[in-house]
């Protein structure tokens, strides 16, 4: 059977501002998780064990992210998404957009953030740039449910 | 995945019995980052819902603050956390005083 797959062509001048916003982002997360862990009786060694084995996970997914922008995402400013990425990127983008939200965006009212009703004018840099990245994961988001959603959960 | 619990001490090898004995809660909590439409895909995902349960679950985390999306034994609703972790929704673990034994 053939395998779905879609591919989105970016605009370039647009999306490659925001690509060094991702990758200061994915470096910050580092050894921390995007989401912390918020079981509160796990005993030190399980807990331990369980942030290791995410933060790795963790990292897999958001080097997935960042390996899209490759040299011929540069050349012809396309990405693809298919089967066998979709879940990484999904995961990923939530964990750059939990990310943004806690290093440049704190200050932004979660219901403002809920609606995305946000005056992009009246945002200063670099959080004007940090709120264009955030929607644009989550239309990467929305494009890969859109399209992807029965191979994810099929897989 | 979690790790089993295979090194459980003897003197606190009761207590841990009783405590993975006991029926538990996974309670998944509304953050202001996830979109509606990736926490129904992860409700469907995670739990198989079917569309309706996964929304309506959503909406509940969403209008609430928080859902119980499945409740059973500890050591299976510790793997639930864990799979939600890994998809960074944020879920914790509560007691289910009415179903205690």
């Amino acid at each position: 059977m053939k395998r779905k797959r879609i591919e989105v062509k970016l605009a370039l001048p647009v999306v490659a501002p925001l690509l060094d916003v991702i990758k200061e982002m994915a470096d910050g997360l580092g050894q921390q998780l995007a989401a912390p862990l918020a079981v509160a009786d796990l005993d030190a060694e399980f807990h331990d064990a369980w942030v290791g084995e995410l933060v790795g996970a963790q990292s897999a997914d958001v080097q997935r992210l960042l390996a899209l922008f490759d040299d011929e995402f540069f050349r012809d400013g396309v990405v693809a998404f298919d089967e066998d990425n979709a879940e990484c990127i999904l995961r990923a983008c939530a964990a750059i957009r939990l990310r943004l939200r806690e290093h440049h965006l704190k200050s932004v009212a979660d219901e403002t953030l809920e609606t995305g009703e946000v005056d992009m004018m009246a945002l200063e840099e670099p959080k004007r740039r940090a709120f264009m990245c955030y929607l644009f994961l989550a239309t990467v988001q929305e494009l890969i449910i859109q399209h992807l959603d029965a191979s994810i959960l099929d897989s | 995945m979690p790790q089993n619990r295979t090194h459980t001490s003897p003197e606190t090898q009761s207590a841990t019995e009783l405590r993975l004995g006991d029926v538990w809660r996974v309670v998944v909590l509304n953050d202001p980052v996830n979109l509606m439409s990736y926490v129904v895909l992860v409700f469907k995902k995670v739990f198989a819902f079917d569309e309706s349960t996964a929304r309506k679950h959503m909406l509940e985390v969403h209008e609430l603050g928080r859902s119980v999306v499945w409740s059973g034994l500890r050591e299976k609703a510790e793997a639930y956390v864990f799979t939600l972790q890994q998809w960074h929704l944020t879920a914790v673990l509560e007691p289910d005083e009415a179903q205690a034994h």
